[in-house]
């Protein structure tokens, strides 16, 4: 019971960090309107950032800095090309999916020749940090805590902007129907550009947030990941925010449990059988998907 | 026409394409300020297209000109905070917000916002009572009346009206027309589109009459409503 205790609490670390990268690339859904596969590469490269400061300064505050804009800075960077894809007459959505695939492959090359030449990277036991709280083999981590406390109040914060913003009701409209938001004059352009940049921010909290959690990065890291945010993404329903928190979560937890108790990649394996489950269940996600 | 001798909205040749299907056609057409226009025709006469063509929706070729800024240059949503808005056909909101949210998006481009609000209320107080609501849930007739009341609150001078009779009940409609001409009567320029030609006609000082994406007959209200070609193609018959 202790070792299930353990798993769990771990698969809610690991399920927070789904939480807001599921957050992240269901905005680009609803908003830019791009299936955006690389955000998680961007997210690995901020990673990078962030060890790559902390090496050369071992200056905490700078190298959050940094994290975030790199994160954004990569975002935003993006966007011309998304932008490009679109205009195309006749391309649809999945035009982008299959760019932002081909950019996500770009990406691990260019990570796997010229990052710390192809190595992982491993981050300082400062920054991991130790272990908080002890019950027999219940152990509670510094960064535990940190992707608990730090997913919540992010999560909260960005459903704040959501909810109770100017800029939040703008994403919303262009979630809901781009084409009457254009009619009354919402700024379509502007709006996009802005979710790139929350989108950005977010990828920046999680930069931080999972080097403390894993304590590593490789070039391979952002795929395996990207994978599970779209998994998670479908299994919701697609673009369904809400959704999102509680599958993201899940999965989490259903990984670290089997993790616990098979062997080693198992585990994707299981949670990608319970999915594809819940899709032959119900296609369009547990949820209800908020995109066509 | 002009009251104050500076054009107020002057389209001037305009064509408009969807793909190898010409929609409009040569369109010239003029609305002075404070001045109430209907463009009456048969559905697919291409009226709705004349209006979002105004707000560049559909790339207009030709000119289009507001208070001497040439809007096919411009973006749609420049276009509204130039002070043109656009009350849709089949009275479109967004159904999944609240009826108050759906009135803070209306002010994106408004100056007064909170105050402004405060006005749309008191012009349609059934909003007020029901603003926490979720607008799809709204009567047909409310979500009208919340569609007005957003295409206010962007402070436009001219106001594009598509259709409000569509699907609505004939009391409702009475009630929606009444709006209108208030709307007209304290200083609202209105262009309206409309294939009740009788009930637009009666409260409207001038009308275009479209057919296949021409203008084809133009003049005061008055006159077009005694016109016999008028009144067999579009009112029904002599009377």
């Amino acid at each position: 019971m202790e070792f299930f205790i353990a798993q769990v609490l771990n698969g809610l670390s690991l399920g927070s960090i789904y939480v807001l990268l599921v957050t992240g690339f269901n905005l680009m859904l609803l908003v830019a309107k791009i299936i955006q596969f690389a955000y998680p590469q961007f997210v690995v490269i901020s990673m990078y950032a962030t060890w790559a400061v902390l090496r050369a300064t071992n200056n905490v505050i700078l190298a959050i800095l940094v994290t975030i804009v790199v994160s954004i800075f990569l975002n935003l960077l993006s966007e011309p090309i998304f932008r490009r894809i679109t205009s195309i007459k006749g391309t649809d959505i999945n035009a982008t999916f299959v760019a932002s695939i081909g950019l996500s492959m770009v990406l691990v090359e260019i990570m796997s020749h010229s990052l710390n030449q192809g190595f992982p990277i491993s981050f300082s036991d400062n920054w991991v940090g130790g272990s908080v709280f002890r019950y027999g083999i219940i152990n509670i981590s510094r960064s535990s805590i940190f992707a608990w406390v730090g997913g919540i109040i992010v999560v909260v914060a960005f459903f704040y902007l959501l909810y109770r913003t100017m800029v939040g009701r703008l994403f919303r409209a262009i979630a809901e129907n781009r084409h009457v938001a254009k009619l009354f004059g919402i700024p379509i352009f502007k709006t996009s550009i802005m979710s790139y940049l929350i989108a950005g921010l977010l990828g920046g909290f999680i930069a931080l947030l999972l080097s403390m959690l894993i304590g590593t990065a490789s070039p391979w890291l952002g795929e395996s990941v990207a994978l599970k945010v779209l998994a998670v993404s479908i299994v919701a329903g697609l673009g369904n925010l809400k959704g999102g928190l509680f599958v993201g979560l899940a999965l989490g937890v259903v990984e670290s449990v089997a993790i616990g108790y098979v062997a080693g990649s198992w585990s994707n394996v299981i949670a990608f059988v319970i999915m594809l489950i819940v899709i032959l269940a119900k296609p369009k996600g547990l949820f209800g998907a908020a995109v066509e | 026409m002009n009251n104050n001798g500076t054009t107020f909205l002057k389209m001037n040749n305009v064509n408009v394409f969807y793909d190898s299907i010409q929609a409009l056609k040569n369109i010239s057409l003029e609305v002075a300020k404070s001045e109430f226009v209907v463009l009456i025709g048969a559905n697919g006469a291409g009226k709705s297209t004349l209006l979002k063509s105004i707000l560049n929706i559909q790339a207009p070729k030709g000119s289009i000109n507001f208070k001497g800024k040439e809007l096919t240059k411009l973006h749609t949503d420049e276009i509204v905070a130039n002070g043109i808005s656009i009350i849709p056909e089949g009275h479109l909101i967004f159904n999944s917000m609240s009826v108050l949210e759906n009135l803070q998006l209306g002010t994106y481009h408004g100056k007064k916002k909170e105050q402004s609000i405060e006005n749309i209320f008191g012009y349609f107080p059934i909003l007020r009572e029901r603003k926490e609501q979720t607008a799809g849930t709204l009567s047909g007739g409310e979500q009208q009346m919340l569609s007005i009341g957003r295409g206010l609150l962007s402070d436009p001078e001219l106001i594009l009206v598509d259709e409000p009779s569509l699907g609505l009940a004939p009391k409702i409609v009475n009630d929606i027309f009444d709006i209108l001409v208030k709307l007209n009567n304290v200083g609202y320029t209105i262009l309206l589109s409309e294939q009740n030609a009788k009930k637009s006609l009666e409260i409207a000082d001038r009308a275009y009459v479209l057919e296949t994406g021409n203008i084809v007959m133009e003049g005061q209200a008055d006159d077009l409503l005694n016109d016999e070609e008028i009144k067999d193609a579009y009112l029904g018959g002599s009377i």
